[in-house]
């Protein structure tokens, strides 16, 4: 056993650090105390179901059962995205497209060359690292989108009126967008290893792999990230254009959204 | 021409002389319905629009000008009906060619770049600093101005900017769509020099207007809506609504 891995003992010890938390939202009347102690239930249980899961993936169904797994984070992922960008035309299909691209190349590039093992517990946690990367960016990028659509409408009609098609009139639109949804991802590239450690090696180093083992994985997962949120990204923004303007480059018009 | 107001002011024809009475109509529309979300914007709208004229789009907030300009450039489609633009079809014309042919200036004046010159090629990538001076000028503003920032303009420089870069594209008949409300009164008087000066060179142009005085100085025909509906057309002089300035 890794005396670095807490047992159940200690997680349950670890519940004592929600109690102040729950304490001082009761004391100051936040009306949170509730929320709190169902937020910390629900993030054990979910955890756990997900934990024996991801036991019966490991140890019955191997790839196939992984591939099942990562589409349904896939299509989870473009839920969540859809209901972000609310009011954008045909934004279900757009998002969960854009994620299972950006999520689909960047793992199958792994695979092919290698840099992954094709295993159910190597696929399943680097597939969801890709893929949350991939939504993330899916999400700012079409939740932008829809935004600039709406406030830009005079000035993308007004290159329209002037015979622009409707890619030429978006594009100055599309590229500030993409370059805001792809900023996040290039950051947290850039900046690894200063502000915090990242994840994976973290992982790691907590499951006792030496640091400079540690930086490898970490930075295949950094290159993997930018990649799928890139890819993502693009994709997103691609169809997104596609479906805002008609046939005859007419913007369509966008239904009032309320989340995002 | 550094006057603002130097454009010649040609003599406004009279009713017999009217520019475009003979000309054949630039567009014709025929039994015009727009519905959008439940709401009939257009409501069997039949009517000509000369070639060669100006013709203003009068009538109360809500009667539907402004939709009626849309459709006539296809940023707006009829839910029935048919436009016909010199005698052919909207569907059947390209519509990149038709926005180029059929220009549309909107009522608050967006500038897409940076500097007054980017922004007259943005339709004319190839439009050179000379013919560009020559837009400005014919707006009624220097050609000095080329180079400058589009931020610091104001709202009547803003809206004259538009109007030359809509120019510059070379449109048969120009939209345009309340070109004068947002602007001062000298701003708005070379505005309507400009329109009167481009009629008289052979342009359309169609003009939604509040401004019932404005409509009888600028038009040559009018066209007068209420709730979606045609309730009068006719020679400027000659439509009561203009007349009684109601």
């Amino acid at each position: 056993m890794n005396t670095a891995v807490p047992t159940w003992a200690g997680v349950a010890a670890s519940i004592a650090l929600v109690l102040p938390a729950i304490a001082v939202a009761w004391h100051r009347r936040l009306d949170l105390a509730r929320d709190i102690a169902v937020a910390a239930a629900r993030a054990g249980v979910q955890l756990a179901a997900v934990g024996a899961i991801l036991l019966l993936v490991f140890q019955h169904t191997g790839v196939a059962g992984a591939a099942g797994c990562l589409a349904l984070m896939v299509i989870t992922a473009g839920r969540v995205c859809a209901g972000r960008s609310a009011g954008l035309p045909r934004a279900l299909p757009i998002a969960t497209t854009a994620v299972a691209v950006g999520s689909g190349a960047t793992l199958g590039v792994l695979l092919a060359l290698g840099v992954i093992a094709p295993q159910a517990r190597v696929v399943i946690p680097v597939g969801g690292m890709v893929v949350s990367g991939a939504m993330q960016a899916t999400t700012l990028l079409l939740v932008r989108l829809r935004d600039e659509a709406r406030t830009a409408r005079p000035a993308i009609e007004a290159r329209l009126a002037l015979g622009l098609p409707a890619v030429e009139a978006f594009a100055p639109h599309l590229r500030s967008t993409l370059r805001t949804a792809l900023i996040p991802a290039v950051d947290a590239t850039r900046t690894v290893g200063l502000i915090s450690l990242p994840g994976a090696m973290t992982g790691l180093i907590l499951a006792g792999v030496d640091p400079l083992t540690a930086i490898r994985y970490q930075i295949v997962v950094m290159y993997m990230m930018l990649s799928a949120a890139a890819l993502a990204a693009l994709t997103a923004a691609h169809l997104a254009e596609r479906a805002l303007f008609d046939d005859v480059h007419r913007l369509r018009p966008l239904t009032a959204g309320t989340r995002g | 021409m550094d006057e603002p107001f130097a454009i010649a002011v040609r003599t406004r024809t009279c009713a017999l002389g009217r520019p475009g009475a003979d000309a054949p109509p630039s567009f014709a529309l025929d039994r015009v319905t727009v519905r959008r979300a439940g709401r009939l914007l257009l409501d069997g709208l039949s009517a000509q629009i000369p070639g060669a004229a100006c013709t203003a789009l009068v009538g109360p907030s809500g009667a539907g000008k402004s939709t009626l300009l849309r459709v006539l450039n296809r940023l707006a489609e009829p839910t029935s009906g048919e436009v016909r633009f010199r005698g052919t079809p909207l569907p059947e014309l390209d519509v990149l060619e038709l926005r180029r042919r059929v220009g549309l200036v909107g009522q608050q004046p967006v500038l897409l770049t940076d500097r007054v010159l980017d922004d007259l090629r943005v339709g004319r990538p190839d439009l050179d600093e000379d013919r560009a001076a020559v837009l400005l000028e014919r707006t009624g503003l220097p050609a000095g101005m080329l180079a400058r920032a589009t931020a610091g303009l104001s709202g009547g420089e803003a809206q004259r900017v538009c109007l030359a870069r809509a120019l510059a594209v070379g449109p048969e008949v120009l939209l345009l769509d309340e070109p004068t409300s947002a602007l001062d009164a000298d701003s708005a008087q070379a505005v309507e020099y400009t329109i009167r000066d481009l009629v008289a060179d052979g342009l359309a142009v169609v003009l939604v207007s509040h401004n019932v005085p404005q409509a009888r100085r600028v038009a040559d025909h009018v066209l007068v809506l209420r709730g979606g509906r045609l309730v009068a057309s006719g020679p400027a002089d000659r439509v009561d609504y203009l007349r009684k300035g109601t």
